[in-house]
């Protein structure tokens, strides 16, 4: 896989310039850049990512502590808009209409 | 007492159970109360006499989104700024919306961890969503209140996923824009110090 592959020759990089070398700015966890991370969080977010990509892309956001800041507060602000989502029902009324709409075009309301 | 006939069961047990979410959807597309349930009730109506159509367990909520926004539109005159807008969305790459396109940079010396997104009332969320333009305000409402995978989105929409996920982000990107401005006129996160600078200087002068 070809960020296993990254990761190993990071890695081999990281030995040669210890963890205050360039990989400590490029921030690579999980494999994927710090950049590929933030274009790919509202996918990952909507889980919308394939599984690999999304492994790839959740560890760099869970891990790099420039990226984590980003996720915590990209997931509040999903969070609210789920929360928000929550209001609204159809009132009993309508829904009692539609039933007897429906049992006019022969629908058998059963159990 | 007889059985229902199996297609009345399914319908019983996999779209009946969506009013609230297709009532939900036809709120946010015509913003009346009246139109929404006219809507929903016909899109229901629609729904159970093309009931063959209808796969069992497949997504249900989609397949009536779609009705209900074909029965919106063709009561809607899709003028002149509806091309206006999709030119505009086109233009726009989403690979390009990164860190730097959320209010995060922002925010993050105040409220790093965003807490304050937890203070912003339910009304004002709902308000500010129904206010977007229509093009964002649809895979918004879709994806983030009724949470549909930009699959179903796209084809209820019928434009590509590439489309799907520009206007997404562009509208969540307007939206949070509009509810950050929303917390700092109402004290939920203080003003960046740059603003309060030129309000203190402005008093001043």
């Amino acid at each position: 896989m070809k960020w296993i592959e990254e990761l190993r020759r990071l890695l081999r990089r990281v030995e040669n310039e210890g963890p205050t070398g360039s990989m400590a700015e490029d921030g690579m966890e999980g494999g994927v850049s710090c950049q590929e991370a933030a274009e790919g969080l509202f996918e990952w977010l909507d889980g919308e990512l394939d599984p690999e990509r999304a492994a790839a892309v959740g560890d760099h956001l869970e891990t790099c502590a420039r990226c984590y800041p980003f996720l915590v507060f990209e997931r509040s602000f999903r969070e609210a808009l789920a929360r928000a989502a929550e209001e609204g029902s159809a009132p009993e009324e309508l829904q009692d209409r539609i039933i007897e709409s429906l049992k006019a075009e022969g629908f058998e309301a059963g159990g | 007492m007889t059985e229902p006939p199996d297609g009345d069961r399914v319908f019983r047990e996999e779209v009946l159970p969506e009013m609230d979410a297709v009532y939900r959807f036809a709120l946010h597309l015509s913003k009346d109360p009246d139109r929404a349930q006219d809507l929903t009730q016909e899109s229901f109506l629609r729904a159970y006499r093309n009931r063959a159509s209808y796969t069992p367990g497949t997504r249900a909520r989609s397949w009536l989104f779609t009705i209900c926004r074909n029965l919106f539109l063709r009561g809607e005159d899709r003028s002149q700024r509806h091309d206006e807008i999709v030119a505009e969305v086109a233009s726009e790459d989403p690979r390009r919306i990164s860190r730097e396109a959320t209010v995060f940079l922002d925010a993050r010396d105040r409220d790093p961890e965003g807490a304050f997104w937890d203070q912003v009332v339910d009304e004002k969320i709902l308000k500010e969503i129904d206010a977007l333009p229509e093009e964002f305000r649809e895979p918004v409402v879709l994806s983030d209140l009724e949470d549909l995978s930009y699959q179903e989105i796209s084809q209820i929409l019928e434009v590509p996923l590439g489309t799907v996920k520009s206007r997404l982000f562009r509208g969540r990107r307007i939206l949070q824009k509009r509810l950050y401005d929303y917390a700092i006129s109402t004290g939920l996160i203080a003003a960046p110090v740059a603003d309060l600078e030129a309000e203190t200087s402005e008093g001043s002068a």
